[in-house]
């Protein structure tokens, strides 16, 4: 008898495992301005921020859901806890750290991999990041790789972050761009000096234990003219029967001549709401590469977004979207064309599994001051069973003449000649699908860090076992 | 005077983009019904010009084995809408050809139910816009049928201000085992001020099916245009050329000289033999 397996019950081995919080840490449930001014005094905001903090709770409070994308009737924003404090302040040494959150990272295997291949790590433990360190040779070129909220209180970046917090993402975007303005906490905060290339990449890793809660980190990266940054995101929860919210929001700045490659893996458990925001503002010749990969999470709202503000900017988004039982994943991406002579590329493939839905969803938009871009964006999916879902909706709107966009799209299933070959060569048929899933994939997987494209293989395989018959 | 929501997109988008649905009064309309018997064969062309009713709904049937091929031209410059539902039986075909020349508001929706099994859609579009013309076409493509085809190909030539939205949805529903449905859209964009949008839609929840969308938007290619240049053509003649060239795959699919005649007049290309 051929063994049946889940994505969520495979994946869960490794992420599927929590320790018991103190509840007394707890903010209440729900979202009033008391509580608010609460999370901004256990943050020591600077005046300006708790009134941040109000307006877009206001805004929050008026602003309509969204007339388009999955359902989010299942999340009750009055029963999640919006704060959780912290058991201790954030380190620099994992040694420092509760043990169980340090054991937390280590089953997840952040420290080694900062001791192997990377140049610095955040490491947020529900609210609050508990560690960020960056290594000698970082801090020696002038990089800045730490919290938003020392920085925040340090008068060498207070300026910057006070004219750039939410700029790209005002809380008016939409209902959870707002409710993130009230309530966000802990993210990194990164700074590269002009003409630093870091060749070694930084990572941030967000982890929510803590049942029913939401996790609001807000991450924001400046790259000065001609520099250079590797940032990956890593981010995921054990599994709860309650509805936990994850309502991020990531703002890149990157400069002249810059080059930014952010890579994130998405495998947040199956009980989440993943409504998170990431943009991007590019200016002259510089260049945002944006690796995606989303495997978990109950429903996922995920765009990031490209402004493409100087002439011969470029944006690439390649992505990755594996949608299995319970699963609702609204993914994609959004390119706007601000100036001449700018580039994109969207790349995307999904894959529909035991009733999944995957949604690819896009914009491109080529304004009239944009004359001479080119853009071209390419989505595949796959549908494994029918029980599963797969749509794709793309818009692309263009205001000018002299540009040349290119679109293209499939949806289908592995063609029985394709599984003929295979096993004609002597693969057995659930190895030959097996073959072929990871193959479509490949373009993907080999863009994302190492050990993330190993693990996204793995899971490919485990996935299709008892596939068949 | 009431609007009402038309050309709505079936999976809502971005809001910000202004694609999920037009508001229109459509408060006077008149009907049409066209029906084919099963194993019947019938061609129709219909001109919507001024001074007609400017909203028209056009229900047409295709029974089992029947083939109908519907040509509709519009050509007004008041504010036209049009709805047209097709519902075809087993092995039934139905071809449009749809030709939209001018026009300051146009709202057009297409909504075909491939339900019989083996049904077959096919549909030629061509849009010809200039100074502020403004067209708004949905076409809905829903696969519910064994083995049933759709072929669309819409090609469009803006020019001034005009503005053009294509929605094309090709929605595979579960059972439709065997389904093939192919999108395709070029839009050639002749002047700085124009705007095109085009949002090709994909809906699949049936496993056996194979689904593509193309569309390629903007200017001419520069080698091509090059090339023409250096045989000795005048750069106005080739985007002349190269205009006619978007529309010719729709006006080839009209068989009745007359219905060409007026095409070719409407568009002001002279006689169709010069």
């Amino acid at each position: 008898m051929k063994q049946k397996t889940q994505v969520g019950d495979i994946d869960r081995s490794l992420y599927d495992f929590r320790y018991e919080e103190d509840e007394a840490d707890f903010l209440e449930g729900g979202l009033t301005p008391e509580i608010v001014r609460e999370i901004s005094r256990e943050k020591n905001d600077p005046a300006w921020m708790l009134q941040f903090r109000l307006k877009a709770l206001e805004i929050f409070q008026r602003k309509p859901m969204t007339e388009w994308g999955a359902s989010v009737e299942g999340l009750d924003i009055d029963r999640i806890v919006t704060y959780i404090r912290p058991k201790s302040r954030m380190n620099t040494d994992w040694d420092n750290v509760p043990k169980d959150v340090r054991e937390t990272f280590e089953r997840l295997g952040i420290p080694q991999a900062e001791r192997e291949s990377l140049a610095g790590v955040g490491a947020q433990y529900d609210s609050e990041l508990v560690y960020h360190n960056v290594r000698k040779e970082a801090e020696d070129a002038g990089v800045v790789y730490t919290d938003l909220e020392s920085a925040m209180h340090d008068e060498r970046y207070a300026e910057m972050i006070r004219s750039h917090f939410m700029k790209l993402v005002p809380p008016t975007d939409h209902k959870f761009a707002a409710l993130h303005g009230a309530v966000w906490s802990g993210g990194s905060f990164v700074y590269v000096p002009e003409g630093v290339r870091l060749e070694i990449p930084l990572q941030s890793y967000f982890r929510l234990n803590a049942r029913g809660a939401g996790q609001f980190e807000h991450t924001l990266i400046i790259l000065e003219r001609n520099s250079y940054l590797h940032f990956i995101e890593g981010c995921s929860a054990p599994k709860y029967y309650e509805a936990g919210l994850h309502a991020g929001c990531v703002e890149l700045y990157v400069g002249e001549g810059a080059h930014l490659r952010y890579s994130t893996v998405e495998n947040w458990s199956k009980n989440m709401y993943n409504l998170n925001t990431k943009r991007a503002l590019v200016q002259k010749n510089g260049r945002i590469e944006w690796v995606s990969g989303s495997f978990g999470s109950h429903v996922s709202y995920l765009y990031p977004m490209s402004i493409l503000n100087g002439e011969k900017a470029s944006a690439e988004f390649t992505g990755i979207t594996f949608a299995g039982e319970g699963q609702d994943l609204d993914t994609g991406a959004k390119i706007v064309h601000n100036a001449p002579d700018t580039y994109s590329c969207i790349n995307t493939k999904s894959i529909s599994k035991s009733g999944g839905k995957s949604t690819f969803r896009s914009a491109v938009t080529v304004n009239e001051n944009a004359a001479g871009s080119k853009s071209t964006v390419s989505c595949e999916s796959l549908m494994l069973d029918s029980i599963s879902r797969s749509d794709t909706v793309p818009v692309i709107d263009v205001k000018t003449d002299k540009c040349d966009v290119g679109h293209e799209a499939k949806i289908g299933r592995i063609s029985d000649e394709a599984i003929f070959y295979l096993t004609s060569r002597g693969l057995s048929e659930e190895d030959a699908r097996a073959m072929i899933v990871r193959g479509f994939a490949e373009n993907v997987s080999k863009e994302l860090p190492l050990e993330y494209a190993v693990e996204m293989n793995n899971l490919i395989g485990l996935e299709m076992q008892g596939s068949i018959g | 005077m009431e609007n009402t929501k038309l050309n709505i997109l079936p999976v809502p988008t971005f809001s910000s983009i202004g694609v999920n649905y037009v508001l229109r009064d459509v408060s006077e309309y008149e009907t049409e019904s066209i029906t084919v018997r099963e194993g019947g064969s019938n061609e129709a062309v219909r001109f919507f010009e001024d001074g007609q009713v400017p909203f028209h709904r056009t229900d047409v049937t295709v029974s089992a084995g029947g083939r109908l091929k519907l040509v509709q031209v519009f050509t007004a410059k008041q504010p036209t809408a049009s709805a047209l539902n097709v519902t075809l039986g087993d092995r039934a075909a139905f071809e449009l050809v749809q030709l939209y020349i001018g026009g300051s508001d146009t709202v057009s929706e297409i909504k075909t139910a491939l339900s019989g099994t083996g049904a077959e859609f096919r549909a030629e579009i061509g849009c010809a816009l200039s100074g502020r013309d403004n067209l708004d076409i949905n076409l809905i493509a829903d696969h519910t049928g064994l083995r049933t085809t759709s072929e669309i190909h819409i090609g469009a030539v803006l020019r001034g201000q005009a503005s053009k939205t294509f929605k094309g949805t090709i929605d595979f529903k579960k059972g439709a085992s065997g389904a093939k449905g192919n999108e395709r859209e070029d839009a050639l964009l002749l002047d700085s001020r124009v705007r095109n949008r085009t949002v090709p839609v994909i809906l699949c929840e049936e496993e056996d099916v194979e689904g593509n969308h193309g569309a390629t938007v903007g200017r001419l290619d520069g080698g091509q245009v090059f090339y023409l240049a250096s045989r000795g053509l005048p750069e106005e003649r080739i985007y002349e050329l190269a205009a006619r060239a978007k529309l010719s795959r729709a006006i080839g699919r009209v068989s009745d000289r007359e219905a060409v005649r007026r095409i070719y007049s409407a568009l002001g290309w002279g006689d169709e033999d010069e």
